[in-house]
């Protein structure tokens, strides 16, 4: 299969498909850093908020990676990075609004950074050749966020009876959108492997995905989400019509608050 | 329970000791010191749970011992 190594050579559907997978994957990992970065006071011991303070700082600078690749699409990276309402963010579902206990937070490292693995290992053999030149490194970088994650959610869903239900529900509650994240067999899905994009679409990814987390669903009896509904998925975004994080987060997230003390 | 940490940034040299913490299990314990001692750019690392940690001597002991006779 021919390799892209401009955006410019892509054919034109695609072009848009891999534009928007790109900012996908960046405002995801964007979120998935501050949701860490917001647990680096407040973990239960000291190692764990250190661990939340590296695995932040590796998300943010594989944001900015990603942001950087979509200059080759035309796009206006600063803007992308500053100057978007919340409504135009494209992160993942699970990442819309904060964690709200130590299970939450670990469920949403075990399987939001397992889903965006399985996401990115699509793309390992890509024929977006900038594309797959940054995939090897940010998966090997999330070999040990999942490391943090797993051994975690292992420790919690061993730790007795209402220690395990709260992880089950912190599973449960995080599955179902990164399942629905993947997205339809769609015709652009279609489209995006038979150029090379990626090797699979939505379907076989959650499959890949299942038989990844299968374990750990299994530690707390945790069930995947039974039905997923498409009807009204936006395939540029990946979520959900008339969904968005909370602007409080994306406020946060721009630096609203010191945007005076920018030099250009 | 305490690991000792150990690393070294190239293979030639000897392994040598950075710093300790603490963890539950060996799973966490490699996980807190890669996220831990991240500063540097190592070649490899190792953890020892200090209960493992063999004493030979140390010279604490021997002066006690001299003390006491």
């Amino acid at each position: 299969m021919a390799d892209y190594t401009k955006a410019a050579e892509l054919p034109t559907e695609t072009r848009a498909g891999v534009r928007d997978l790109i900012l996908v994957l960046a405002d995801t990992k964007r979120l998935l850093g501050m949701r860490f970065g917001n647990w680096i006071l407040g973990a239960p011991e000291l190692e764990a908020g250190i661990a939340c303070a590296s695995m932040a700082q590796d998300e943010w600078g594989h944001a900015r990676l990603l942001y950087s690749l979509l200059k080759d699409f035309g796009d206006d990276v600063d803007r992308l990075e500053h100057g978007r309402e919340a409504d135009a963010y494209r992160n993942m579902a699970a990442l819309d609004s904060e964690p709200q206990s130590w299970p939450a937070l670990v469920a949403v490292n075990a399987l939001v950074d397992a889903g965006l693995t399985i996401q990115l290992e699509s793309h390992a053999a890509s024929s977006y050749v900038p594309l797959r030149q940054r995939v090897q490194k940010l998966i090997e970088e999330e070999a040990f966020h999942s490391a943090h994650g797993v051994a975690w959610l292992r420790r919690i869903a061993t730790a007795g009876p209402d220690a395990q239900a709260a992880m089950r529900a912190a599973i449960e509650a995080v599955t179902p959108a990164v399942l629905h994240w993947f997205g339809p067999d769609s015709a652009r899905a279609t489209a995006l492997r038979n150029d090379g994009i990626a090797d699979a679409t939505g379907s076989d990814l959650r499959v890949r995905f299942l038989n990844r987390v299968q374990p750990l669903l299994d530690l707390t009896g945790a069930k995947p989400a039974a039905q997923l509904d498409f009807s009204s998925f936006d395939e540029a975004s990946r979520r959900t019509q008339g969904t968005a994080p909370d602007p409080n987060t994306i406020r946060q997230i721009r630096g609203d608050k010191n945007r005076a003390f920018l030099m250009d | 329970m305490v690991y000792e940490v150990f690393a070294r940034k190239s293979r030639g040299e000897s392994l040598r000791h950075i710093g300790n913490l603490n963890a539950p299990d060996d799973e966490l314990a490699r996980v807190y010191s890669f996220n831990t001692y991240d500063e540097e750019k190592w070649f490899d690392m190792y953890i020892v749970p200090r209960d493992r940690f063999l004493e030979v001597f140390n010279r604490l002991d021997a002066a006690e011992a001299v003390e006491q006779a």
